[in-house]
């Protein structure tokens, strides 16, 4: 369970990046974080990790206070970075020195994610590719089996076969106690891997709720014309018309396009909010 | 789950710690040593074995402690390894006393080991290229001896180390990038700064001043005579203490609450 209430953050104190930012997610998701550049996705997530400190308000992690970091909370949480490091050791060194410190790290799983992942035992891990180093500690962070995971930007660097396969290797592996948090802002990256979107913008959450509630009230189509109205959120023109963010008035059925949703939602914050209230 | 201290977990980080960058550990610990056998071997040359001994003492023990200071928290020049190195599951006692282990006490017993080894053969070879013949020949062998590690200057040399390598442990967890230079410009400022002020203060006060240290001495010349002014031996005596232990060991613990207070 994490919960954060009324969380105020900044790098500098007169300039608030979160000013009374309260969220509370149960365990059981797979999360997707989606913000703008500098939106402070990172940020949030460093909050959760105890890397950084609120400067007002509380935050509670599986009932730890993260800023506190004790080892009992770190084993519980693993944070991949968007930039990630590895030491000029092998795939067998870096498992023996680290692997230790995660009680539920398994080796054999391990082997099996990386296998998946096409990461091969080329010796010094610093001799890889960004690509591949990145890969390698995704595996590894899976294998820790920690409750949370967080992925800050992780398919920054793959490339497209690489994505489809951690996209797979993600949905493979969750189970109901973890949550695991994927911050990005490559949106199409998360399709069909996530189950509920938190948005952030401006410092404060714009939406916070799962795939079936936005299906259920917001639909997503295409259509050759369509005409201004207050139930329309957002459109885009394509080549075969009009791609519509809409208020789900009727119940339709429809996919939810989350570069859409993420537009719709950043364009009419207000709106999404009464919509979703 | 001990979240202060398990030494099953500390011994793990430690050993991390010592086997995640060997080539810059060990390599930088070599690095050092070649360094204070360059420099023993140029001063015995060129100024004599006493200077020579001296000088690489200082320069391995103090230079090289202040080296391996801000080595072992070297971790937040990237973002990604800061990130590791904070979230890895180990308290922070545990992770400071791992750099306080490396830095204060494996690095200065592995110089001591190397020192003595070093200063032991320079010296077995300069007794050994002696004539016994020679009249002189005991007044030559008994003039070199082996550093002493318990003398009163050598413990000056400890004193110092302990202050700096506290120093620039403590400049690392501020300074994210060339920490080691930016505590090294820290201490100096600081230093300077120090002097500075109490020469500025001793001038206000008596203006004919010829040289001035805190806590130490002010030197006054009134026409051809310098006279030097000195605190009582009791406060003179607080200061050196405090400046030999209480400082460093107040340098040494705020490490630790910077460490646990690292935002990154």
């Amino acid at each position: 369970m994490i919960q954060i209430k009324n969380l105020s953050f900044g790098y500098r104190k007169k300039k608030l990046l979160y000013n009374s930012l309260s969220l509370n997610l149960a365990p059981g998701s797979i999360i997707g974080l989606l913000g703008k550049n500098g939106a402070g996705k990172s940020t949030l997530l460093k909050n959760m990790t105890g890397l950084l400190f609120p400067k007002k308000g509380h935050i509670s992690v599986n009932g730890f206070i993260p800023k506190k970091r004790q080892p009992s909370f770190l084993k519980t949480i693993y944070m991949v970075p968007e930039e990630v490091h590895v030491p000029g050791l092998t795939i067998k060194r870096y498992q023996s020195l680290f692997s230790p410190f995660y009680p539920n790290f398994d080796k054999d799983q391990f082997i099996a994610y990386l296998d998946q992942l096409d990461v091969r035992d080329q010796g010094s891990l610093n001799t890889f590719s960004f690509g591949q180093q990145k890969k390698f500690i995704i595996a590894f962070a899976l294998a820790c089996n920690t409750e949370i995971l967080l992925l800050d930007e992780p398919t920054n660097g793959l490339d497209i076969p690489s994505k489809a396969k951690f996209r797979k290797l993600i949905s493979s592996i969750f189970d109901q106690g973890k949550t695991i948090f994927i911050s990005t802002h490559q949106i199409r990256d998360l399709d069909n891997l996530i189950d509920r979107v938190i948005i952030v913008d401006n410092g404060e959450i714009l939406l916070n709720a799962s795939i079936t509630e936005i299906s259920e009230k917001l639909c997503f189509k295409t259509a050759g014309q369509f005409s201004t109205d207050e139930n329309i959120l957002y459109a885009e023109q394509h080549l075969k018309g009009f791609s519509i963010v809409g208020v789900n008035k009727d119940r339709e059925d429809s996919k939810v396009n989350l570069e859409h949703l993420f537009n719709a939602i950043t364009e009419n914050p207000i709106k999404v909010k009464e919509i979703f209230a | 789950m001990n979240d202060i201290f398990s030494l099953k977990r500390f011994l793990l980080f430690l050993k991390k710690t010592l086997l995640e960058r060997p080539v810059q550990m060990f390599g930088f610990t070599v690095l050092i040593f070649v360094s204070v056998l360059i420099l023993y071997a140029f001063c015995k040359t060129f100024i004599g074995f006493g200077p020579a001994q001296n000088i690489s003492f200082i320069w391995g023990f103090a230079g090289g402690g202040c080296f391996m200071a801000s080595f072992v928290f070297a971790y937040f020049s990237t973002n990604a390894s800061g990130l590791s190195y904070l979230t890895l599951p180990a308290s922070h006692l545990e992770k400071w006393l791992c750099g306080i282990l490396i830095a204060g006490i494996l690095y200065p017993l592995a110089f001591l080991v190397f020192f003595r080894l070093m200063d032991a053969s320079f010296i077995s070879a300069y007794r050994s290229s002696l004539n016994p013949r020679d009249p002189l020949y005991k007044t030559q062998y008994a003039s070199i001896f082996v550093f002493p590690f318990d003398g009163r200057n050598t413990w000056k040399v400890y004193s110092l180390s302990f202050f700096l390598s506290g120093s620039m442990l403590l400049g690392s967890l501020y300074f994210n990038k060339v920490g080691f230079i930016k505590s090294a410009l820290t201490v100096c400022l600081i230093c300077i700064g120090g002097f500075g002020l109490n020469w500025l203060i001793a001038v206000l006060f008596f203006g004919n001043i010829n040289d001035a240290a805190p806590f130490d001495h002010v030197t006054i010349q009134i026409g051809n005579e310098v006279g030097s002014i000195e605190p009582p031996k009791q406060w003179a005596s607080i200061f050196s203490y405090s400046l030999a232990y209480v400082i460093p060991i107040l340098i040494w613990g705020l490490s630790f609450i910077r460490l646990r207070e690292k935002e990154f």
